[in-house]
């Protein structure tokens, strides 16, 4: 395939402006999740009691499969954006949630036990030491949740919230093989790269906050 | 939230009857302890005798069970737990220092807590860290895992004493450290102890360390405290067989005149040994690497003198070899008489010396370590 | 109106795939992994490749497929096992691999044979990761089953992309409901059969 046929093909899907609506989506629901899943991992850490019965849930939920979780939504938020943004955001409290969770109850006790000795209080504890030797971890969470936040994304052409799952739809429907491939092929292109990305930001995090 | 000073001086510590229970086992029983202001009491016995949960006691990571802990008339319970730890210096074996921090921000995170503006902090690390002969220009923003071990326990050690607490609590601080590292750590601490006239209350396994540092040494056994006294009393009325053995395993000094050198020194482990043609940069990496702070520079068997790191990193970006900073230090043969060349070496003010068999350099002599062994 | 029938058929259709491609994948995943035990570099280009692929989402895959072998259930199979495959051969190869050093010198030291301590050290060692990663791969099986029906495998997901283009509510739940007690049914059963397999020294 020429250059000239693949700008073609790019250009009769607005796959540009799929890709703004496919990394808008993901975006928000990443940069939500996050802020819910570290809560409750840091909330179920101070309640120890109900992190189980919680956690247990959140495992149920991601049991459920994609497709059947974004229809079941549908009554409650209609077709588009919102549904799949929501469903993305479902699937990946539990890998955050429990990253955070694990991580936090994980710390090197040495170090937990050094910091009680010098005079921190608990608060001092969890935000200057237990969350950011948890840190590593933490984003270990975030990157399970970015591939399956990408997933449903992409699924979320299905019940039309557009980004690069309507392109690849527009494909197989006209069966045009070009947009399948350019489509499909740049879909998981960005995934690996935003995959790469949060795996490098990982590895940094541990070199920087890990143990040695 | 600045937490109030507690007390400024320590002028007793006292025990009374206290107990602690595991799991139905005695980790301490019944114990009755009176500490004088100011003294350096060393806490000694087998592991599981409950010397450390003895220490964790004073700062209430550890609560009795029964019984009351007084500081200077102040029944501890009755303090704020926090506040009473900032009042109190915390030394453990393994350190503890926080890997996500560099060592400025270890050192002065209990100021910064305490709301100490940023330019009294970064005084006041320096000033310990220069304490602990440690430069700080070039210590300050490093990680601990770029230190030594000896290095980074000098950093805990600056680190307990940030708020500058009238009481240190040391759990077996240079338990860790390989044998000539931890002589030299010790003989510092002893000058470092007389700068800083604190009452310091010590657990160690080591009796020899015991011996050295000690006003007072305390022997546990089985959660109970044997006996108490100066190292004369002990050696001279233990109360027990278990006493009087613990204390002869650290009696060298019998025929003090017919000791010879070789009974003394401290043997050399091969890492210790340098060329003299090495780099000062690749030296300083070696000397990490094997966590030592002392150097043995040879041209080829013969040893020519002695680098320390901290020297050797005050160098800066050169291109020296260690040959060139090897200081030179006297030499004795193993089989030397003991008494004559510490005679010697006291005149002419040396804190180290080589040993050498046939000419091969075999081991280290330190003068005030022999001494303290000695007194 | 969505009969019983209707419900069986495809939800017969769906299971067909499901179980196919779990089996297929089984039969492919485990050999490679032991292969990958024995060469560094097959092991190092398996972990890559899988932790890559991984981060591919389904519905490209699926759609990626279509233009290189077709529609219908085979192309669906192909699609859903080149998801599959990885989980399980990266959980089998971990499993087999972290086993404690010296036990394998132990091993080597009381004379068995390579055969040997697959069989009887490394093999049991790995259970515990092979059944997590068979149980993984099996609701991703599920989920994905679901989605194919896009490309022609009829199933479960047929009904529901039937309603989606329908609007009929009533179509959409007869497929998503007994897609998802399937998949809650899995969980029950790998759980259950991870108890029950793996030993108790191991819990």
């Amino acid at each position: 395939m020429l250059l000239s046929d693949l700008m073609n093909v790019w250009e009769a899907n607005s796959l540009t402006t799929r890709t703004i609506e496919h990394l808008t989506m993901f975006s928000i629901a990443i940069v939500i999740a996050s802020i819910i899943g570290v809560s409750l991992g840091i909330y179920l850490y101070s309640r120890p009691g109900i992190a189980h019965p919680v956690l247990n849930f959140l495992n149920v939920v991601e049991t459920i499969p994609d497709i059947p979780l974004l229809v079941l939504l549908l009554p409650i938020f209609g077709l588009g954006e919102e549904p799949t943004i929501v469903a993305s955001i479902l699937y990946s409290l539990l890998p955050i949630t429990r990253n955070t969770y694990t991580g936090l109850k994980e710390v090197d006790q040495q170090y937990v036990d050094i910091a009680h000795a010098m005079g921190l209080s608990q608060r001092d504890i969890l935000f200057r030491v237990r969350i950011p030797l948890s840190l590593p971890m933490i984003a270990g969470g975030l990157r399970i949740a970015l591939v399956f936040t990408m997933g449903v994304v992409t699924l979320g052409g299905l019940i039309a919230a557009g980004g690069l799952g309507a392109a690849l739809i527009a494909g197989i429907q006209l069966y045009e093989v070009g947009t399948i491939l350019v489509a499909g092929i740049w879909t998981g292109l960005l995934a690996v790269i935003l995959d790469g990305f949060a795996g490098s930001i990982e590895k940094k995090l541990q070199r920087r906050y890990g143990t040695w | 939230m600045p937490s109030k000073r507690i007390f400024d001086r320590i002028d007793s510590i006292q025990l009374r009857g206290v107990t602690k229970k595991y799991e139905g086992r005695f980790a301490i029983n019944d114990l009755t302890l009176d500490i004088e202001g100011g003294e350096m009491l060393i806490l000694i016995g087998p592991s599981g005798s409950g010397k450390t949960t003895t220490l964790r006691m004073i700062n209430r990571l550890i609560e009795p069970d029964s019984g009351t802990i007084h500081i200077n008339g102040q029944d501890i319970i009755e303090l704020e737990q926090v506040s009473l730890r900032r009042n109190i210096g915390y030394v453990i074996q393994n350190i503890g220092l926080f890997p996500h921090m560099t060592i400025a921000e270890n050192i002065g995170l209990v100021a910064k807590l305490e709301g100490w503006d940023k330019e009294k902090i970064s005084e006041r690390v320096k000033y310990l860290l220069d304490f602990v002969s440690l430069p700080s220009e070039m210590f300050m923003n490093r990680y601990p895992h770029q230190l030594s071990g000896g290095q980074q326990q000098r950093v805990g050690l600056a680190r307990a004493l940030v708020m500058d607490p009238p009481l240190l609590l040391m759990d077996e601080p240079f338990g860790a450290l390989d044998p000539i590292l931890r002589k030299q750590l010790q003989e510092e601490f002893c000058i470092i102890r007389e700068k800083l006239g604190k009452t310091i209350i010590f657990v160690t396994h080591d009796i020899e360390e015991a011996f050295k540092l000690a006003d007072r040494i305390g022997i546990m056994d089985d959660a109970k405290l044997v006996q108490i006294g100066t190292a004369e009393e002990l050696i001279f009325h233990p109360a027990n067989d278990m006493v009087a053995s613990i204390v002869d395993t650290g009696k060298k000094f019998k025929h003090l005149d017919t000791l010879r050198i070789r009974d003394l020194m401290t043997p050399l482990d091969n890492k210790y040994v340098h060329a003299a043609s090495l780099a000062v940069d690749e030296a300083i990496d070696s000397m990490l690497a094997k966590d030592i702070e002392l150097a043995v520079v040879s041209n080829g068997n013969e040893p020519v003198g002695i680098v320390r790191l901290p020297d050797l990193m005050r160098l800066g970006e050169t291109s020296d070899t260690i040959g060139d900073h090897a200081v030179s230090v006297p030499s004795f043969a193993s089989d030397e008489l003991l008494e004559p060349s510490l005679k010697d070496l006291h005149e002419k003010g040396h804190s180290i010396a080589f040993v050498t068999d046939n000419g091969r350099i075999s081991g280290f002599l330190f003068p005030n370590d022999v001494f303290r062994q000695l007194v | 109106m969505v009969t019983i029938e209707t419900i069986l058929g495809h939800t017969g259709e769906h299971l067909v795939l499901l179980l196919t491609t779990l089996f297929v994948s089984i039969c492919i995943s485990l050999p490679l992994a032991f292969a990958s035990l024995y060469s560094k570099r097959v092991g190092y280009v398996i972990m890559k490749f899988a932790n890559l692929a991984q981060a591919v989402p389904s519905f490209a895959v699926v759609a990626i497929v279509v233009p290189l072998i077709g529609i219908g259930f085979y192309p669906a199979l192909i699609a859903i096992l080149l998801r599959a495959l990885l989980p399980i051969i990266k959980n089998t190869y971990i499993g087999l691999s972290t086993v404690n050093a010296s036990m394998l010198d132990y091993a080597d030291g009381i004379g068995l044979n390579k055969w040997q301590i697959l069989r009887y050290i490394r093999l049991p060692n790995a259970y515990p990761a092979i059944f997590a990663g068979i149980k993984f791969a099996s609701i991703l099986i599920n989920s994905i089953a679901i989605l194919t029906a896009y490309i022609g495998s009829g199933g479960l997901g047929e009904l529901i992309f039937d309603g989606l283009v329908g609007f009929n509510n009533e179509k959409i739940l007869a497929g998503a409901i007994p897609a998802i007690l399937i998949a809650l049914t899995l969980d029950v059963i790998f759980t259950a059969m991870e108890k029950k397999l793996v030993p108790d020294y191991r819990k």
